[in-house]
């Protein structure tokens, strides 16, 4: 792996027991300049793992918790009014507008809870995370981790809003390690917390420099994704629709995430396994890709679906010579 | 060499998105037209980017504005300027709005139309329609917008009608996986698309081609055939919006001109009638294409009946040759009913009236001791209201608050009342699937469970679908029996099947535990059937104990032919519900009675 990136795993694996593919996927997000949107109970480790992996390099950062009356100016920055004398007569000019602060000048932010906050107050979110544009300014942003819990009636949420859950183009489950019965997990969490010598806020010290993921990116950019594997991705997205019938009423598969993002995505998985040249096996990030675009029971089916579309793509060249 | 540089901008759209050619020809024609348009579709379609494409390509350089739930006017028509004027012995303050950048663009671009409070659209669209501010014009060419697909659980308010009418042009953007476009997914994928394709015709081109599109010259049987088609249009809107006449009497003969001017022709001819197809993604949404061909085939044909001069003829030949002429007329009835009928139609007169009154009653029990919106920190701009505390100014009018603040303003300045749906409420919808709810009946069931689920989703009420015989069965989406999943309960409502024998009592019990697992307020059973319990206890008895213990209000809809079973009528008026019973008449056709409501 990337020895910047292969930093901050470590880091992470440090701060948090287990939620191997979370961490992968956090990686993998930060590579590509991808949003993550991770989804799980309360304490699981979310924030903490958003939180560490973004405090860990040395990007700048912005942390925001939404709530319920979340404000677009907590967002974005402080709504300031400017008023400015006229040139000629008395009188003034006056003009409201938005000083950058927040998600406008971060590099990597995270938004924790994002659906307590009301859909309406986040559609502004759309455009930004999207762009990375504010009005006809660029804004520094990498990437977006977004942290939520399930949508439950005992919850006072609501769920994304489908064009901004899009914007999110990696989504993963992240499961207590209790409730999904990882006895091995859970007993390193048990010890570690047993011995009492954990720090409840840690220091975090930057092992990842911006140059770390410039360069990164540069280099995942170049790498090469054979046509085997995009015959691979498109026969996995069209069984999705042909065969399971994903449409647009009950599915988010979207041109731009699994046509273009994905892309990148696999080149980020060959990048940082260091390789040149995606392989069949990338195609599992369609894994964390699908996780809340298709309904649960075809997402369960995913990684199957994956595995034979790998398994007779793989054997079709073996075939042949 | 207006021949080169159409294809020329075509190319670039092409370099810039692959396949949606409808919306690329809607694009083409709006700049090419001096029209506006709207381009429709879910998210990550390439709406935004077509149209940035088109817009660069034809050498402008657009007000690019992404509309968001806080969007006002001010933001969009220019700051405000307060000028001090002496008056008297005193002084005076005017308060002027100045234009801003909007105002002096020739192309805009609106990200989003659907996502602006309605309040603030209202006004600029209406500007940007009548291209005039203040009493002067605006330099404005076509303003390209985009949004997405309409869904009844949108938190914004859909767009006005009236607001849409002003884009002439509308085109629908399916995604390439959803419509199966292979070839297109496979070309996206190889990354062959260019990212910002630069001017490929200069603004002296683009005037040039506007002006020849202008003037490119429509005989008349073309435009007999074109109100022809627009009338056989209107007819199979019966029902929706009204075509209207701005759009449809103007804006659409530019755009068949630009059809024109796109095929390289020196006039416009039939074949261009077939711009219209771009005219209405909303206003049409259920014709389809074939639908379309077949009735632009049809139009301006000599039989056409209705036709103005041949309709006067007609009516001249009543008077006249007597039989002969009834007979036109009755044929030119028939024909017309036997289309409204076909499928895809809005079909009027087919029990609709009937599930209305239904559903316009039970909505009002939703409703009832229940505020559609609620005063929410978090929720869209509805009006204006005085500042109540400090934490409000943020969002004070701007203006005033200086006003204020300097003491020149008597009164707190005004804030937003912001206001959200509520989210509140849980209906169990019942629906008997008993082999007699067949045909009409069953179709006749389907649109009282998908009318209710538009109402319920109206207000974000959680509903739960159980279809029952003797034996009842839950649907769930994810896990949860209640749920706000609106299109797969309509999806279901439409997809039943008829069989078994009829018990009441399964399906009210299933419904009743889930309401027992949970607290909530507004909480309504619709109980929909045509038979007679044979199964389980056919009074109930111990169901609607519970449910008056739990506070559950029970409504029963019963159809059929024979006598209503009083047990629903009793269990209606026990729990507070309302009681309905839908007879079948002979001659097709259904009569609803509803038997009072309960206490």
């Amino acid at each position: 792996m990337n020895a910047g990136l292969e930093g901050l795993r470590k880091v992470l694996d440090e701060h948090v027991v287990g939620h191997e593919e979370v961490k992968q996927a956090l990686l993998l997000g930060l590579a590509c300049r991808e949003h993550i949107y991770l989804e799980g109970p309360p304490g699981s480790a979310k924030t903490r793992m958003a939180e560490v992996v973004a405090r860990s390099s040395s990007l700048s950062f912005f942390f925001y918790q939404l709530h319920r009356d979340t404000r677009l100016a907590e967002l974005l920055g402080d709504v300031v009014l400017e008023r400015r004398p006229l040139a000629e007569g008395e009188g003034e000019r006056i003009h409201q507008r938005i000083e950058p602060g927040g998600i406008l000048t971060a590099e990597i932010c995270v938004l924790d809870d994002i659906s307590r906050a009301p859909g309406e107050a986040l559609n502004v979110l759309l455009r930004i995370l999207n762009e990375r544009k504010f009005g006809a300014d660029s804004i520094p942003l990498l990437s977006a981790i977004a942290t939520s819990n399930p949508m439950r009636d005992e919850y006072y949420n609501e769920p994304l809003d489908p064009a901004n859950l899009d914007r999110f183009a990696l989504q993963l489950r992240v499961p207590g390690l209790i409730q999904s019965g990882a006895k091995e997990e859970a007993r390193a969490l048990v010890s570690r917390f047993a011995a009492g010598t954990v720090v409840e806020q840690p220091e975090l010290r930057a092992v990842a420099s911006r140059r770390t993921f410039d360069d990164l990116y540069a280099t995942l950019r170049r790498v090469q994704v054979p046509s085997e594997v995009k015959e691979g991705l498109l026969e996995i997205l069209q069984v999705l629709v042909v065969e399971y019938g994903c449409n647009e009423t009950n599915s988010l598969l979207t041109d731009r995430s699994f046509l273009v993002k994905a892309v990148k995505l696999l080149q980020g998985r060959a990048a940082l396994a260091g390789r040149e040249r995606v392989e069949l096996a990338d195609l599992d990030v369609l894994r964390w890709m699908t996780t809340f675009r298709v309904a649960e029971e075809v997402h369960e089916k995913v990684p199957e679906l994956i595995a034979r579309v790998v398994g007779s793509a793989g054997a079709r060249p073996a075939r042949d010579s | 060499m207006t021949e080169k540089a159409i294809s020329a901008l075509a190319a670039a759209l092409d370099r810039a998105l692959v396949g949606q050619e409808d919306a690329k020809t809607g694009v083409l024609l709006a700049l090419l037209a001096r029209e506006h348009a709207y381009l429709e579709g879910p998210p990550g379609v390439g709406k935004s980017r077509l149209a940035e494409a088109g817009v660069h390509a034809a050498s402008g350089s657009p007000i690019q504005l992404a509309l968001h739930r806080d969007t006002r006017l001010q933001d969009l028509v220019g700051p405000v300027q307060l000028r001090r004027e002496p008056y008297g012995e005193g002084q005076r303050l005017r308060h002027q709005t100045l234009p801003g950048p909007l105002l002096g663009a020739e192309l805009v671009l609106l990200d989003d139309l659907d996502r602006a409070p309605a309040q603030a659209l209202g006004p600029l669209l209406r500007i940007l329609g009548e291209r005039c501010w203040q009493g002067q014009a605006l330099p404005l060419e076509s303003v390209i917008a985009t949004g997405g697909p309409e869904r009844i659980d949108a938190y914004a308010d859909p767009l006005e009608p009236g607001s849409l009418d002003r884009f002439a042009i509308q085109v629908r953007m399916p995604g390439l996986l959803y419509a199966q476009r292979w070839d297109c997914a496979r070309v996206l994928l190889e990354g062959r698309v260019e990212l910002s394709p630069g001017p490929v015709i200069d603004l002296c081109t683009r005037r040039r081609l506007q002006e020849q599109a202008r003037r490119l010259p429509m005989p008349r049987s073309v435009q007999r055939a074109y109100v022809d088609l627009v009338l056989r249009l209107q007819r199979f809107a019966a029902g929706g919006m009204p075509l209207s006449d701005r759009t449809f009497g103007r804006a659409a003969l530019r755009v068949l001109r630009a059809h024109a001017l796109l095929r390289g022709a020196s006039r416009v001819e039939r074949t261009d009638l077939r711009a219209l197809r771009y005219m209405l993604g909303r206003r049409l949404p259920d014709l389809t294409r074939d639908q379309f061909e077949e009735l632009l085939a049809e139009a301006g044909r000599p039989a056409a009946p209705w036709l103005g001069p041949s309709a006067a003829a007609a009516g001249a030949a009543w008077g006249a040759a007597g039989a002969a002429g009834a007979e036109a007329i009755r044929a030119r009835a028939g024909r017309v009913r036997s289309w409204e009928l076909q499928p895809g139609a809005r079909a009027p007169g087919m029990d609709e009236a009937q599930v209305e009154r239904v559903l316009r009653a039970l909505e009002g029990r939703f409703e009832r001791g229940y505020a559609g919106l609620e005063e929410d920190p978090g929720g869209s701009p509805r009006s204006y209201r005085t500042l109540r505390g400090l934490d409000e100014v943020f969002d004070a009018d701007p203006v005033e608050l200086i006003g204020y603040l300097d003491g020149t303003r008597p009164g707190l300045p005004r804030s937003f009342r912001r206001e959200r749906r509520r989210a509140g409420g849980q209906v169990a919808l019942l629906r008997d699937v008993s082999a007699s709810m067949e045909g009409r009946l069953g179709r006749w069931a389907g649109r009282v469970v998908a009318g209710l689920v538009r109402a319920g989703a109206r207000r974000r009420m959680r509903i739960g679908y159980v279809e029952f015989n003797h034996d009842a069965r839950r649907f769930h989406a994810g896990g949860r029996f209640f749920h706000r999943r609106y299109t797969s309960l309509l999806e279901l409502a439409a997809s039943s099947r008829a069989a078994g024998r009829t018990s009441y009592q399964a399906p009210l019990q299933v419904a009743l535990n889930e309401f027992r697992a949970r607290a909530g307020r507004n909480r309504h059973i619709v109980l929909l059937t045509d038979g007679v319990p044979v199964l389980g206890d056919p009074e109930v008895r111990r169901e609607r104990t519970l449910a008056r213990r739990l506070g559950v209000q029970v409504h029963t809809v019963f159809l059929g032919l024979g006598e209503h079973p009083p047990v629903l009528d009793a269990i209606a008026r026990e729990t507070g519900g309302l009681c309905f019973v839908g007879q079948p008449r002979p001659g097709g056709g259904l009569r609803v009675l509803g038997l009072g409501e309960g206490t």
